[in-house]
Parts: structure tokens; sequence; C-alpha cells
């Protein structure tokens, strides 16, 4: 599914990532942890193709290079990110949001648009699952949304674009213990032998519902140890700190 | 001005007119004559030479009336209507087939006097020429049950030409009209069009007016709007005049009734070499009446806006309730945006505000929308739309509306 091999990335000219190696088959959830300032959304960033990087390396998404592929291409390809900090966008209806976005992307794949009606079912549906209250969807996309919804508001649009590779930045930070519950439940339930995830967080609570299959960590810009599940809980008891 | 010479002749051409008419009309055409076409040196025109736009685009300009062929025209299907038809800013017919005709009074306007001398040259040169135009009194209790739209149709033969009207609504008490003035422009060429509009609401009157026109226009517009509210009444000025080569509504709004309210809002978006200024001044006369203005402009290459605002609130106008917001999405570095908001307060017990701000389009939210799989076109075009939403919400009418929003998308698309 997706091939990182020696990634580097820096900005104003400050190296941030420094020879990244990464490797994600379909059907796997890799959890990539590490403390403030490792490179952790850097990552997620130069992945889904944001300006402003200057990337080396190689970047293979389904066999193809994404290195020269710009940002809603990778979108429309079937990689996402659900964001840390979803941004707040005035003046744009939610459920219009989507159903353009859902669209563009089905129009990219050679499938047909969806009329509204069609659009509506399905929002119905993704949105129920996470206990999303409509309502909210009638609204401008994110503004006045609580911490809470603006996340789930991320997982529902990954829902609806049913991409093959999710990266979910920190989804679990600002969300309380319910809400974390219904977000992993979503996630859970797009799962399977299909569908890859990465998994970013500071902390093991997000991954007690979402089991990982591989868990990294990353430190000063690199990959410096990789494990399975149990490594979570390791790093929760002895911190970062042990692995420099 | 070596283009643009008149005979003061041209005021006896205007018939039927008495003597004291014609003596205002020429002592307003001296007016003009001495001050020319203003310039930055004007206060009301510091960001516009309009002298020098004149110089540039015309090489002679002429006031002789045009005659025309004008057949039906297609009109609006969109939604239900009265309407009034005037061409090259004539009153040519009228249909108020909705409503109780009896309560509808419709001329030509006429008896062009009795209006205070003004600084502003264009408006002298109004008060010196302006024939024909329209004459709408909306009698006492009477609701209109349908929109009127006022087609502005201007034909292909006004190459050059510089018209004057004078246009006049009075709403008399409990009374309410919504008014759509639609600007339709056949003629590829270029000419002015310099209107004076004088608007009364008397007591618990509604006036609810939008101004939108079709498409691009090669035809420079200046128009002063003049309106008196009376005590209760309610005035609604939704602007949308995007496509105009050049533009400017100088608005002035007497709030002498109190607990009246104004309102103007607008949201445009400028192509390239597009230019438009809103010039608005709204005097608090008396106490409790609320004034409320939002102005959005979205500016692209080459292309130039104004917004000049100024609350007036006299000594005795206390518990004024004064919003004036003005904001610009600049999506080039060569478009222009100018803007000056300016509070006179007089009285202690107040509540004005005003902000203004330009800026770019958000780097972080365009990227937000491609991960989401849109261009950056189709991103941009969300966010301008998003930006100037809040503005077209204020149409209640959904119709109404998505006409609106129709005729703003191709000025989007058409970027």
């Amino acid at each position: 599914m997706l091939e990182i091999k020696n990634l580097k990335a820096s900005i104003n000219s400050k190296q941030i990532l420094k020879g990244l190696n990464l490797s994600i088959k379909p059907g796997e959830v890799h959890a990539i942890m590490g403390p403030n300032g490792s490179g952790k959304s850097t990552l997620a960033n130069v992945l889904s193709g944001k300006n402003g990087y200057e990337v080396s390396g190689e970047l293979n998404f389904k066999g193809e290079s994404l290195n020269e592929i710009p940002v809603e291409v990778r979108a429309q390809k079937g990689l996402f990110l659900a964001f840390q900090y979803p941004l707040e966008i005035p003046g744009v209806n939610t459920n219009n949001f989507l159903k353009t976005s859902l669209n563009s992307v089905r129009k990219a794949r050679g499938e047909k648009e969806l009329d509204t009606l069609a659009f509506l079912k399905i929002v119905k549906e993704k949105s129920s699952e996470l206990g999303i209250d409509e309502k909210i969807l009638a609204r401008q996309l994110n503004v006045g949304f609580s911490g809470g919804e603006k996340k789930k508001n991320e997982i529902l649009q990954m829902k609806i674009l049913d991409p093959y590779f999710s990266i979910l930045d920190e989804t679990d930070s600002g969300l309380d213990i319910d809400a974390l519950k219904t977000v992993a439940k979503g996630v859970n339930s797009s799962r399977t032998k299909q569908k890859s995830f990465l998994v970013i967080t500071h902390y093991q609570r997000l991954l007690d519902y979402i089991k990982p299959d591989f868990v990294h960590v990353l430190s000063d810009g690199k990959i410096v140890k990789t494990g399975c599940g149990d490594l979570a809980q390791e790093l929760e008891k002895t911190g970062y700190k042990k692995l420099n | 001005m070596e283009n643009f010479e008149i005979d003061s002749k041209r005021i006896d051409q205007i018939e039927k007119i008495t003597l004291e008419e014609k003596n205002f009309r020429i002592k307003n055409l001296e007016l003009f004559k001495t001050a020319g076409f203003p310039n930055k040196k004007f206060e009301d025109w510091k960001f516009t030479d309009f002298r020098g736009i004149v110089d540039n685009n015309f090489k002679k300009l002429d006031t002789e009336k045009v005659t025309y062929d004008f057949k039906n025209k297609e009109l609006l299907k969109n939604f239900d209507h009265n309407y009034i038809i005037l061409v090259n800013g004539s009153l040519h017919s009228n249909n108020f087939d909705y409503e109780e005709k009896n309560k509808i009074k419709i001329s030509s306007h006429d008896n062009n006097i009795n209006y205070k001398l003004s600084e502003n040259p264009l408006i002298c040169l109004n008060h010196a020429l302006a024939e024909n135009g329209y004459f709408l009194e909306v009698e006492e209790n009477y609701k209109f049950k349908k929109t009127l739209v006022i087609y502005n149709f201007f034909t292909n033969n006004i190459k050059d030409k510089i018209l004057n009207n004078k246009n006049k609504i009075k709403i008399k008490k409990n009374s309410e009209l919504h008014v759509i003035e639609y600007t339709i422009n056949e003629s590829k060429f270029k000419f002015i069009n310099n209107v004076y509009e004088d608007l009364t609401l008397e007591k618990n009157s509604k006036l609810k007016s939008l101004y939108i026109q079709s498409k691009k226009s090669e035809g420079f517009f200046h128009k002063y709007s003049k309106s008196k509210l009376y005590d209760n009444s309610d005035y609604v000025n939704l602007i949308f005049s995007s496509g105009l080569r050049f533009n400017k509504l100088d608005i002035e709004s007497d709030l002498i009734g109190e607990n009246c309210s104004c309102n103007i809002l607008s949201a445009l978006f400028l192509n390239k070499n597009e230019h438009q200024e809103i010039k608005t001044r709204i005097n608090h006369l008396v106490p409790d009446c609320k004034s409320y203005q939002r102005i959005k402009k979205v500016l692209d290459t080459e292309s130039k806006g104004v917004f000049q605002g100024k609350v007036y609130v006299k000594d005795v106008a206390q518990k004024t309730d004064a919003y004036q917001l003005s904001k610009a999405l600049l999506l080039h570095d060569d478009a222009e945006f100018n803007s000056k908001p300016e509070l006179e307060i007089y009285a202690d017990d107040v509540k004005c505000s005003h902000g203004s701000t330009s800026g770019t389009i958000d780097e972080d939210s365009l990227y937000y929308l491609m991960t989401r799989g849109l261009s950056r076109k189709e991103s941009t075009k969300l966010l301008i739309k998003g930006f100037l939403n809040d503005v077209v919400n204020f149409i209640k009418n959904p119709k109404i509306k998505e006409f609106v929003e129709n005729k703003l998308e191709e000025q989007i698309n058409a970027h």
C-alpha cells in the first residue's frame, strides 16, 4: 500500500524528517508515537502533499510514486488525512462541501456523481454511526463546532470518501472518553483487508480502542523503534526519554 | 474638458418646464461647468479620478437625446413579479397585474426642482439635465404581493452618451415594497449613466431593494441615492452589482423618525479592470435608530474596490445603534482596495462599531479543502462563495436567492 524510503523533509531550511523508512501493507494498522517535535505532523503533511516542504526520498502509494502528485490528486487516489486541527471554513455549508468533495473523488475514480438524495442517504448512515447530530451538517464547515464535533466530522469525511489509506493525525486529542470510543468504533468498522491506517498519537489510550498491528517510535525525524501493540504500553510506562 | 461641452441651449430643449425649474437647471449647469468632472481633489472622490477615467475612455461625450427601437425584451421567468421597464433610463412601460392598481401611482419623473444644491459635480449635472426616469408612489396600508422588478435596459445606440435620470420612490404609511433593480446592457460601447434616486419611507413602511445586473457591461454608472426614513420604517439595500466596468454608488440616508432602521449590504466579485465604489453616509438625526452596513468585496487581478462609509450621529440621537463592516478578499497582488470608515458622533449614549479588513485567500484553508479531493480552483471558488455567503443569506425568498447566487457564480466562474 505505502512504501516510504529514506524520506527527508525540511521547511524553511530546517530539516524535520531525516531519512524515514516505513512499509505499510493492505489491511494493516500502524501507529506512530513520539515526543513533541519529532516530526509526526510533518510526516502527515508530507504524505498528503502539502506545499512548502522540500522533500527527497521515495514515496510510493499503491505502486505509484507520489512525489510529483498534487494534494487533491492524492486524495482522489484514495489517500486521506484526518487533521489534528480541522480548519473552520466560514460560509461553506458542511453538507454541500461533503457532497462536492465526494463527487470530485468519485469523478476522478470514474464513478457516477451522486445526486443530493443518494448523497444524503450515505451521510445519514455514516453520521448516525458516529453519533453526529445531522443538524450540525447544515451549519458552516467546522464553524462553532466543539473539539469533539470537529474530530468526528473528520472521521465522517473519511468514511464518506472511503479511502484506501487514512492518516489520523492526533485524532484522539481533545476527545472525551465517550467520543474517543465512538471515533474508534467508526474507524474499526472501516477496517478491511484492503484498507490501511496510520494512526499518529501521543498516547497509548487511543490504541486501546484501535488495535495497531505495528507501533513505531518517531524521534528526531527517524523511526527509532518498531514493535507490536505492546510497545505502546511499554512507552506509556517508561516515556520516550529512555529511547534516546 | 475638451471632450465634453454643454451648451445651455440644451436646457431649452427640455419640454414643459417652469421658469423656476429652468433657472434651477441653469444654475446647476453653471456649477458643473465650474467644477468639471470630479477628480481626487474632491473628498468624496479621494480614491478615484473620475475626470481621468472620462478622458481615457471618451473622446467626446454628448447629452443629446437618443431614439431607441425597443421591442418587448425577454423578462425573468425565475419568479412571479411586477415590473417597470426603463429604456436608457426612461420609463417605457409597467405592469402591476399582481397588485391592486389603485394603490400604486407610476409616472415619468418630472418637477426637477427643490433639490439641495450639491458639491458633487455629477449631481449638479443631473440636476441640470435629468429627464424622464420614474416616480413610483405606494399608497397607505398596502403591502405589495409580489416583488417589483425594475428592468433597466440599455440599448446599443448610446455610444459616448451621458444619460441623466431621476427616479423617485415614495412608500406611504404602513406600506411595503420589495424592488429588484435589474440592469441589462446591450450596448457594446461605452456610455455614462448618471442617476439621482430619491426615496421616502413614511411611518411603519418597508422598502427592500436589491441591485444586480445581467452580465458584464461597458457602461460607467454613477448613482446618488438619497433616502429619508420616518418612524419605525425599515430600509434594506442589497448590492450585488458585480460585472460593471465602473460603478459608484453614493448612498445617503437620513434617519429622521425614531426606531427606524437602515441596512446596507453588499457582496461583490470584481473581475479584471472592474471598479466598484460604495460610499455611504448614514445620518442618525433622532434617538433610537439602527443602522447596519456590511460590505464584502472579492477583487481579482487589476480590479479596484473602494468603500467610504460614514456614520454621523447628531447630539440628540441617543441610543443609536450603528454597525459598519467592510471586508475585502484580494486574489491578486495588483488588486486594489481602499477603505475609509468614519464615525462622527456627537451623542454620548450610543453603540457604534466599525471595522475594515482586507486579506488574501488563506493557504491553510485551501490545503484543507484540497486534501478532500477538490482542485485548487474549486477550493478557491468555494472559499470565495463562503466569504460572500453571509450577505447573500440576507435574501429570504429562495427563488430570488437562487437567482442572485447564479449571477454571482457567473461572475466567479468568469475569473
